[in-house]
């Protein structure tokens, strides 16, 4: 079991300050995403947490325990990297036993751990094998399989699917969430794949230039975005952003019109922030509709759904999710609508979320 | 013309290998071939006497005094052979890890532990005899000036300590070399299995041993071989710091000096011996090359594709 507390972490690398402070509460048995663009401070904080970099500034504690001094191999933590990093003159079998070995275990409890972690990852006939004898999803495995065999109390896993093929990557994330729920442990896992943090998390730290934009479930940060740049980055396509003016109950967009809508934020600033996803927006050839007006540029045909790309009058480009199967000549002239109550606000000067 | 462009190309290719082909043949091939031939002959002076088979090998491995000589000089290469593998290969990897690990001042010491590498062997020896002159060398004046007078001795002047004297010197003068080779294979090695070691243990001994040596072994064995083959061929560095007699006493007499010496005479020019110098030559040539080649062929066995 593993419950974290990061407080006031900071990490400096000379001058140069890569993480600003970050504060985060982990519970027991909580699969946890880092995700953000690259150079976000996602894999720096990772290897704070794995104790392979050494903490700036600020605390870092695992059930209680003060672990910024603790060398990495003590926190009882074991990663998996993106390179997978196994020992390329030891066999399947001696890249998982090493570890254990290490720790002391005697040599039964040694062989049992890696015939359960051979079976569970299906290893059983590699274990002869040297690393460069096996294929990505292989090493992969073994990867995984030697972090387990450490019964770790924390499992960090940084980018595990960047260097598998797309066909396995889909595979080897359902297999990452059944091996959660199978080791009740708590689980660390760092991607820039939103669609990877969405599907595995029960919570998402989203993470932007060193800092926590947003930590909530899956669910919060797609419905109630703490701000603009969650907003953008979860979902897609992408959310809609529109610079609007607000005139009593109406928003007007420069160059495209304005349109009223019910439940706008109690606040007296003029200019806001729209966000709409996709699947808020409808689309009509009406002219004299009430809406933003703008020209179609490209329709995507899916199958089940088709998105509608529109430029609007001040320039913006938004996609619109129809399940119609609509066909739009580019630069037909539209005017796009907002569902009410699909949308979300937020204040043009700190870019935060306005409550409605 | 149907043939003609293959039959420039392969014009080419004669014009390009005959050449260099030559040259070896005439300046490597022929040299040691007749290196070979001159030890199954008697010679009188340079002038060559009747074929008398394997009877100059014969003279320096079994007839007195060169069978005391030959052993000996054979015995003290050995002792250089272990002593550098010791305190230039040993010290040379120790010297990359410290360098890799990029302790303080690493950049510096990069540079300062390779310089001596690329000082001719000429200015070398003649640098450690003055360091280790019974009077006015560093040595013996930094033991005196510390209050280890009682330890400072004419270094090369004595038979047990004047072999050692001149590992130190060649251990000093080429330990860059291994250091650089054993730096770069342990720049081979990926950050993350280092990182990935240091999850399972903080033991720098089980890192060395058990995860940087085995990864280096590639490195490991040219330096080995080419230790190997320097330490039995070791001629400059014992002829300039002690002379081509292998002085005191052929203490410091190894297989290069003493095939230098039989082959062209001593010291006082006497004692020349074309004849055994050449069983001598190609004893040392075999020895070098079959056991050359089985190092390499072993080790060559061992070494991992990173």
């Amino acid at each position: 079991m593993a419950q974290l507390t990061l407080s006031g972490i900071k990490k400096g690398f000379g001058p140069v300050e890569v993480l600003h402070g970050i504060d985060l509460e982990i519970k027991d048995k909580e699969f946890i995403v880092f995700v953000g663009p690259s150079g976000c401070g996602k894999s720096t904080l990772l290897r704070l947490i794995a104790g392979l970099d050494t903490i700036s500034a600020g605390e870092f504690r695992m059930n209680g325990r003060r672990m910024n001094e603790i060398a990495p191999s003590r926190r009882g933590i074991a990663m998996v990297f993106q390179s997978y990093a196994l020992y390329p003159h030891m066999d399947v079998y001696e890249n998982m036993a090493f570890g254990v070995r290490l720790m002391g275990l005697d040599k039964a409890e040694i062989e049992r751990r890696i015939a359960d972690a051979a079976q569970m990852l299906r290893l059983g006939e590699l274990l002869k094998r040297k690393p460069r004898e096996l294929s990505g999803g292989q090493r992969q495995r073994v990867a995984i399989g030697r972090a387990l065999v450490r019964k770790p109390q924390l499992l960090l896993l940084d980018e595990p699917l960047s260097n598998l093929d797309a066909a396995l990557r889909s595979d080897v994330r359902l297999e990452i969430a059944k091996l959660h729920r199978d080791i009740q442990g708590t689980t660390i896992y760092v991607t820039h794949d939103q669609v990877e943090a969405m599907t595995l998390a029960d919570r998402i730290v989203v993470m932007n230039n060193g800092r926590v934009e947003q930590f909530g479930s899956p669910r919060e940060l797609y419905e109630r975005p703490a701000n603009t740049f969650v907003a953008a980055f979860i979902g897609s396509p992408r959310m809609a952003l529109l610079d609007v003016e607000r005139q009593g109950n109406r928003l007007g967009l420069p160059g495209s019109g304005s349109l009223s809508l019910t439940r706008l934020p109690q606040i007296d600033e003029r200019e806001l922030v729209l966000g709409v996803r996709p699947d808020s927006l409808t689309i009509t050839t009406d002219l004299a509709a009430e809406g933003f007006k703008g020209s179609v540029i490209y329709t995507e045909y899916l199958g089940d759904n088709t998105f509608i790309y529109v430029r609007l009058g001040n320039g913006t480009l938004v996609s619109i999710r129809t399940a119609d199967a609509v066909e739009l000549a580019p630069d037909t002239p539209v005017v796009v609508q907002v569902l009410p109550d699909a949308a979300h606000y937020f204040s043009r000067s700190t870019r935060e979320r306005l409550a409605a | 013309m149907h043939g003609s462009p293959l039959l420039a190309r392969r014009l080419w290719i004669t014009a390009l290998i005959v050449p260099p082909l030559a040259f070896v043949a005439l300046f490597v091939v022929y040299p040691i071939i007749s290196a070979f031939a001159y030890a199954f002959f008697q010679w009188h002076g340079l002038a060559r006497g009747e074929f008398v088979g394997f009877a100059n090998f014969y003279k320096v491995l079994f007839t007195q005094p060169y069978a005391d000589w030959t052993v000996n000089a054979f015995l003290n290469n050995v002792l250089v052979f272990f002593a550098l593998m010791v305190l230039q290969n040993g010290v040379g990897f120790l010297l990359a890890y410290f360098l890799w690990r990029e302790l303080p001042g690493a950049a510096f010491h990069r540079v300062a532990v390779f310089l001596p590498v690329v000082l001719s062997t000429i200015i070398v020896g003649f640098l450690w005899k003055l360091f280790l002159h019974p009077l006015f060398g560093v040595v013996n004046i930094s033991l005196r000036g510390t209050g280890l007078g009682s330890l400072a001795q004419p270094w090369l002047g004595q038979e047990g300590t004047a072999l050692w004297a001149l590992i130190i010197a060649n251990a000093w003068h080429m330990v860059g070399f291994p250091t650089l080779v054993f730096l770069a294979g342990m720049q081979r090695i990926p950050g993350e299995i280092l990182d990935a070691v240091r999850m399972e243990t903080e033991s720098e001994w089980v890192k060395i041993s058990k995860i940087v040596w085995p990864l280096v072994a590639p490195s490991a064995t040219i330096v080995f071989t080419l230790l190997f083959v320097g330490s039995f061929n070791w001629f400059e560095l014992p002829y300039i710091m002690a002379g081509v007699d292998g002085s005191p006493h052929k203490a410091t007499d190894v297989l290069g000096l003493y095939f230098y010496r039989t082959a062209f005479g001593d010291q006082s020019g006497s004692g020349q011996d074309f004849g055994a110098g050449s069983a001598l030559a190609v004893l040392i040539f075999m020895f070098i090359a079959v056991v050359a080649g089985f190092i390499t062929f072993r080790l060559r066995a061992r070494e991992i594709q990173i």
